[in-house]
């Protein structure tokens, strides 16, 4: 579904990312893990068109979007959900909501879109007047993912959904994200929490510096000796 | 004394609604881009002229022209922005400013000696028939003329706020003013938010423009004096707030007249710019505006 | 001294004495005035440029100095005022105002310096119309002469010059770039931004009001806000960024080109030399940021590379190869 062919990206002279390839399958989770300053979220930048890669090719669906602006990546079915959120927090959750049914495409289904996000987190439906701001942690992580499912994406990347959670809603957040993955939804998850996503993931790439250092079936990486002192010891 | 007081009151409450509509146009296109348009005054200028033009050759009534010249001045703000300021929409914020600014003092030059050579340095005003009609309550009158453009500068400001708050460009423009990045994963163009509210602010310059030619005059040198009202009220009323913006422009308004009538009138845009660098110094978040993180 | 430096101290000492002998070489009146016209704009770009160009400081209020130089000298003078000291009361006085408005005004930061020094000027500007409704004449308009007005200028702008070259290349000169490259990054090297923008305020205050005190000197009648005009400001300005800011030759190449414009346009097509002036002044600031000296720098370069490439072609490289 989504195939990335030996990309390097540059931040001005400062090259960040080295030839690194990954594949998303329909229908998979595939994580991506990795310390601190890896280039994970650089990846996930590149992939929605926030960054230009420099050399290399990214397409997703048979199409070459390595030079698509982000609104049109969006349109064509690829939704990300950034670093802690973004959320609008001048604005309503249900504004933000609409916010993320923007898109042609989904703007046509936009209630329906609207419960379903509100069937997968009630708690969204409960506070859909007030203020995206004045919202805790975890309600605004479930806004922000609430958001880019209104854009009906095909493939939904997701940048540390449990970053600054508590233990127990970090839980929660991976048993949700496996859900929307049983209901069809293909899934890129950008991960510190080494040890949850590789459980959660069909397949995980392990990147350090800028380079994809491994790759394997989730549980299996979770085995390697290497992972298990770097990341779980 | 006291009914010359209330009168002044009166029409400083009645001019301070136009200053506050010609703020709207700077402040929606600072807002959303962070361009600071100093031509503002000079697009305010164009739309009188259009209203001047329509009302003269075509007889209609300058009430009525209020569409035509915003058609125009989005027209122009849409060509302005695409040539000139999309090239510093990139920039980071401190330079974007400084290097809009800039240019825009640039434009102001060429818009003012453009309006030179089409209407020459003379003055233009526009009467229509029922320009000396006026009320009188509580001895105190009211202008016909004066009291429509209060209710046009109204209906400006209230169906801009109702646009931004319901309507999904609206919502467009308040998402990318809050986090473009955010903005724009959500599928919006945020390059065509730019264009369309530097369009936007232009087009309300326009209308602000045949209300200052229906109710004073215009000429080619007006500009930078529009552009430091619109600027006052802007820092009065902070930014990003549309009835901050407007009560900033009756504060202005007001602080003008007031001025008139307990010392000079021509002291009368000294005390707006008084207000203006104390404000600047003291307050430079704005009499309403809230201190942004 | 390197040759290049002879060579550049002949060619200004050659260029010195020609504008020193000028006034033996013509009589006519608006060739004098076309120069002292070029002299005025070259000071008041040059002292713009010590605090827009070198320190970074946008200020839209430039007029304000001149202004107060001229109001001064002016009303001194034709008070009855010997000319030499009413000259120098116009330079102190804009010192005073710079200083006494420096202190607020830079608690203003980037754009907010700009506009509100701008406030100040129209503040000014107003003001002094209101108080001085009256058009000021010359005292001496039956023996006016325009040489030893030709010599005032040229004597001022030589100073200006000197003064901005000498400040910029001193410790404070250093100091002042590095307030405009950041300020914070400045203070962290233990250079007072505050002082540098002051000392770079008070000299281009300073020069500013003394080219309003020649202004004063040479002007015959006149309102006396006019020199508080904002376009005193703006054109200055723009003559700053079309040479080049931040150098010492960018504001007499910029003022050179304005004057220059402005001739050969009025000839032709009348008044639209500020339409073209404001095109150029856009594109600049948009495209070229460092002005006509960053033109022709790169066209050095541009050419020095071509040479280079032209001497080494692959041709000959080849054909030394091939040498038994």
């Amino acid at each position: 579904m989504l195939s990335i062919d030996t990309i390097a990206v540059f931040y001005k002279e400062l090259q960040a990312i080295w030839d690194v390839s990954l594949d998303v399958n329909d229908g998979e989770i595939v994580a991506l893990v990795g310390p601190n300053g890896a280039g994970k979220t650089t990846i996930l930048r590149v992939i929605s068109g926030l960054i230009q890669p420099s050399a290399g090719k990214i397409s997703f669906q048979g199409q070459n979007i390595s030079h698509v602006p982000p609104h049109k990546i969006v349109e064509l079915g690829l939704s990300q959900v950034p670093e802690s959120g973004k959320i609008f927090t001048g604005m309503s959750v249900l504004e933000n909501l609409e916010l993320g049914a923007y898109v042609a495409r989904a703007r046509k289904d936009r209630s329906a879109s609207l419960a379903r996000v509100f069937e997968i987190f009630p708690r969204l439906a409960e506070r859909r007047n007030q203020l995206a701001g004045t919202l805790s942690g975890g309600e605004r992580q479930m806004l922000a993912i609430g958001r880019a499912l209104m854009s009906e994406p095909r493939l939904l990347m997701l940048d540390e959904p449990s970053f600054g959670l508590a233990p127990i809603l970090v839980e929660h957040m991976f048993e949700t994200i496996r859900k929307i993955n049983q209901q069809g939804l293909t899934i890129l998850l950008v991960e510190q929490n080494v040890q949850a996503s590789l459980e959660l993931a069909h397949r995980a790439y392990l990147l350090e510096n800028g380079r994809i250092v491994g790759e394997g079936k989730g549980k299996e990486l979770l085995s390697f000796e290497s992972v298990r002192s770097a990341y779980l010891a | 004394m006291f009914e010359g007081l209330s009168q002044n009151l009166v029409f400083g409450i009645l001019v301070g609604s136009l200053y506050g509509l010609a703020a709207m146009g700077l402040s929606m296109i600072f807002g959303v881009t962070k361009l600071l348009n100093v031509a503002h005054g000079e697009l305010i200028m164009f739309g009188g002229y259009a209203c001047f033009w329509a009302f003269s050759l075509l007889d209609i009534d300058p009430f009525l022209t209020i569409p035509l010249a915003m058609l125009a001045l989005f027209l122009i703000g849409a060509v302005l922005y695409s040539l000139i300021f999309s090239r510093t929409i990139k920039l980071p914020d401190e330079s974007k400013v400084k290097n809009s600014l800039l240019v825009a003092f640039g434009l102001s030059v060429i818009l003012q000696n453009l309006a030179l050579r089409f209407w020459t340095a003379d003055e233009r005003g526009v009467t229509p028939a029922y320009y000396q009609t006026s009320f009188t309550a509580l001895e105190v009158r009211f202008p016909l003329v004066r009291l429509a453009s209060f209710a046009v500068a109204l209906i400006f400001l209230i169906a801009l706020r109702l646009f931004l708050k319901n309507t999904y460009t609206g919502k467009a423009i308040r998402a990318t003013v809050q986090n473009w990045e955010a903005a724009s994963l959500m599928g919006i163009d945020i390059h065509k938010v730019y264009l369309l509210s530097f369009s936007i602010g232009a087009a309300l310059a326009g209308v602000a423009g045949t209300l200052v030619v229906t109710n004073y005059s215009i000429q080619p040198a007006m500009g930078l004096g529009w552009t430091m009202k619109a600027l006052i009220v802007m820092v009065l009323g902070g930014l990003g707030s549309i009835p901050g913006t407007f009560i900033g422009g009756l504060i202005l308004g007001v602080t003008e007249s007031a001025t008139s009538f307990f010392i000079n009138s021509n002291y009368r845009e000294v005390a707006g710019l008084i207000l203006f660098v104390l404000v600047l110094i003291f307050r430079p978040q704005g009499l309403f505006g809230t201190k942004e993180s | 001294m390197s040759t290049k430096q002879i060579i550049y101290l002949a060619l200004i000492a050659v260029i010195l004495v020609g504008l020193a002998l000028f006034p033996f070489m013509t009589q006519d009146d608006s060739t004098f005035n076309l120069v002292i016209l070029v002299f005025l704009y070259m000071t008041l770009a040059s002292s713009w440029n010590i605090l827009g160009g070198y320190t970074g400081q946008t200020n839209l209020g430039h007029a304000a100095f001149f202004g107060a130089g001229s109001l001064a000298t002016r009303l001194l003078w034709v008070g009855g005022f010997p000319a030499v000291p009413s000259i120098l009361a116009g330079g102190v006085i804009a010192v005073a105002l710079a200083l006494a408005i420096g202190i607020p005004a830079f608690k203003l930061k980037g754009v907010y310096f700009a506009i509100g020094t701008l406030a100040l000027a129209l503040i000014l500007n107003i003001t002094i119309g209101n108080v001085f409704p009256e058009m000021s004449y010359n005292p001496a308009i039956s023996d006016y002469q325009i040489v030893p007005r030709y010599y005032l200028f040229l004597g001022l702008t030589v100073i200006t010059i000197a003064a901005a070259y000498f400040l910029v290349n001193s410790r404070w000169g250093l100091g002042m770039m590095a307030v405009r490259e950041g300020e914070e990054a400045a203070e962290s090297l233990g250079i007072s931004a505050l002082r540098h923008k002051l000392l770079a305020l008070a000299a281009s205050a300073f020069f500013a009001g003394l080219a309003g005190s020649a202004f004063a000197y040479y002007h015959v009648s006149y309102y006396l806000n006019m020199p508080f005009g904002p376009e005193w400001t703006f054109d200055p300005m723009m003559m700053a960024y079309i040479g080049g800011t931040g150098t010492v030759i960018g504001p007499i190449i910029g003022s050179i080109f304005f004057v220059g414009l402005k001739q050969l346009l009025v000839w032709n097509v009348g008044e639209y030399h500020l339409i073209i002036f404001g095109v150029l002044f856009i594109l600049i600031v948009l495209f070229l940021p460092g002005g006509l000296v960053e033109a022709w720098k790169k066209y050095q370069r541009w050419f020095t590379r071509w040479y280079q490439r032209r001497n080494t072609s692959p041709r000959n490289v080849i054909g030394t190869g091939h040498l038994p």
